[in-house]
């Protein structure tokens, strides 16, 4: 599209132009340095320092706490829609604690459990449930009345119903949340790493800002919309694989 | 009344019976007072914060804040999500820039920010304006792209204008989107709120909860959180009305 190639064109002047501008010395700020020094800081660290590592800690945090989490939101989830009196019960607490920032969260959770990769899990985990227990609820709840009426005409079981008609009509909601979970956890995780961490790249970015070490500072926020853009194109990926029959209504 | 009770009662009643719970676990001392204090005692430590004053200052400076970080950020959004939808040149021009920063948490840009502006009001209003700008101008984009075209095609062959069509057709058929980018944007910005004062360390309702948690005044630390946790649910109910107030033409899809 012609109209794309002038936002790419817009991107590599506004890169050019920082390279410029640090490098012909036009602004002389520490916290200016060429985009080339950036890259080749991130080429060096991945291949001599421990990047990869810092990487995986983040990674490894992150897998967990989001597999947790969206486990659970999906039980409560369906738990929720299915048993309406259960959710009549926790429902109102559960509404209590979503509005709470997540990074409020870090310093009660600190006291709790520390700063170690345990109090970085569950906040991670508490920040993918919400999303993927809201959507699946909504999703199970409104599963097409004409698919369960058509059911209830051949006589169906309440376990085929729940595993042929709700859990499929489910998942594209489910999916939705946890595409959001991913977006969230990500974020929870590279937040708690700031607020309090000792490895991971959100740690690495704070020690290189105290540090005053612009470039690699730079790197660890290019890694970091990497591993975003990454992770949400494998989901997309995954979830064109398993829902392609979805039509989302407009 | 007894309708709206029964609907209320087994959530009210689990959450009195948790607190109770709470309440004799620690009296107990099954839990440790320096982790999780008695919600009697938070519940005081919150009443003497209002009637001695104390919550206005901080509260205020975070909400000051979000406010013009607020803003800034939406209507900056606005207006270029307005300008992308309509016009294809200017949608080109701008998306893949877009999508280029759009990955990445803005609250990783709050240390950048700290190295440029600092650890001031401008660095905070900043995080929290680029917090919210992303989600209003996606959605205004997304709105403004799926105005009806009927609707553009009528005006334009009456003759309206680029500028007043875009204020009295697109901005309108647009708002429903914009305001589901705006209830998005207030959580971000919120949260963006918390994190630079937690990391810049000079005032605000974030930078209270780390320092009450890092003095050990657990009780203190728990009342601002509950504090923060009841400003982000009125922040959402104020939305919320302003929405049924400006969008009370519109039908939305099911909601929960």
């Amino acid at each position: 599209m012609l109209g794309r190639r002038s936002g790419l064109l817009l991107i590599a002047i506004l890169l050019l132009s920082w390279e410029m501008t640090s490098r012909t010395g036009l602004v002389t700020s520490e916290n200016w340095p060429p985009v080339s020094a950036i890259l080749a800081g991130l080429v060096h660290e991945t291949l001599y320092g421990d990047l990869v590592q810092v990487i995986g800690a983040t990674l490894s945090r992150f897998a967990l706490g989001y597999v947790i989490g969206i486990c659970a939101g999906v039980i409560v989830g369906f738990t929720f829609a299915l048993v309406p009196f259960v959710r009549r019960m926790f429902e109102p607490i559960i509404e209590l604690l979503r509005p709470i920032p997540a990074p409020a969260l870090v310093p009660p959770l600190v006291l709790f459990l520390g700063v170690d990769d345990l109090m970085k899990v569950t906040i991670i985990a508490v920040t993918a449930f919400f999303p993927v227990a809201i959507n699946t609820m909504q999703g199970a709840s409104g599963v097409e009345p004409i698919y369960l009426a058509v059911a209830r005409t051949f006589r169906t079981g309440p376990t085929r119903v729940l595993m042929k008609i709700i859990m499929p009509g489910t998942l594209p909601y489910v999916l939705a949340g946890m595409r959001i979970s991913l977006a969230l956890a990500l974020v929870v995780t590279v937040v708690s790493e700031m607020i309090a961490g000792a490895s991971g790249v959100g740690y690495y970015l704070v020690l290189m800002q105290y540090a005053v070490r612009s470039a690699d500072m730079y790197a660890a926020i290019f890694v970091i919309a990497a591993l975003g853009f990454a992770l949400n194109a494998a989901f997309l990926a995954a979830e064109r694989r398993l829902i392609f029959w979805y039509a989302p209504v407009p | 009344m007894g309708r709206w009770l029964a609907k209320v009662a087994p959530g009210g009643i689990v959450l009195v019976l948790l607190l109770w719970g709470i309440e004799e676990a620690v009296d107990a001392g099954l839990v440790k007072r320096s982790l999780m204090p008695a919600p009697t005692d938070i519940g005081r430590i919150l009443w003497e914060l209002f009637v001695d004053g104390q919550v206005a200052g901080p509260l205020a400076e975070t909400l000051a804040r979000l406010g013009i970080g607020f803003a800034i950020g939406a209507t900056l959004a606005v207006i270029i999500g307005l300008a992308m939808g309509y016009w294809p040149r200017v949608y080109g021009l701008f998306e893949p820039l877009i999508e280029l920063l759009r990955p990445i948490p803005k609250a990783a840009l709050v240390p950048p920010l700290v190295l440029f502006l600092g650890v001031g009001d401008a660095m905070k209003i900043t995080s929290i304006a680029l917090a919210v700008f992303f989600p209003v101008l996606i959605n205004t984009v997304q709105g403004a792209r799926g105005v009806d075209p009927v609707l553009i095609d009528t005006a334009r062959t009456l003759g309206v204008r680029p500028l007043p069509l875009l204020r009295k057709i697109i901005l309108p058929a647009s708002a429903p989107f914009v305001f589901a980018g705006i209830r998005l944007s207030i959580a971000l910005g919120l949260i963006l709120a918390v994190i630079s004062e937690m990391i810049a360390g000079t005032g605000g309702v974030g930078f209270l909860i780390i320092d009450m948690q890092r003095a050990f005044r657990v009780r203190q630390m728990y009342a601002w959180i509950v504090i923060l946790a009841v400003v982000g649910y009125l922040l959402n109910l104020l939305i919320l009305a302003a929405e049924r107030r400006f969008l009370f033409w519109y039908q939305a899809t099911e909601r929960t």
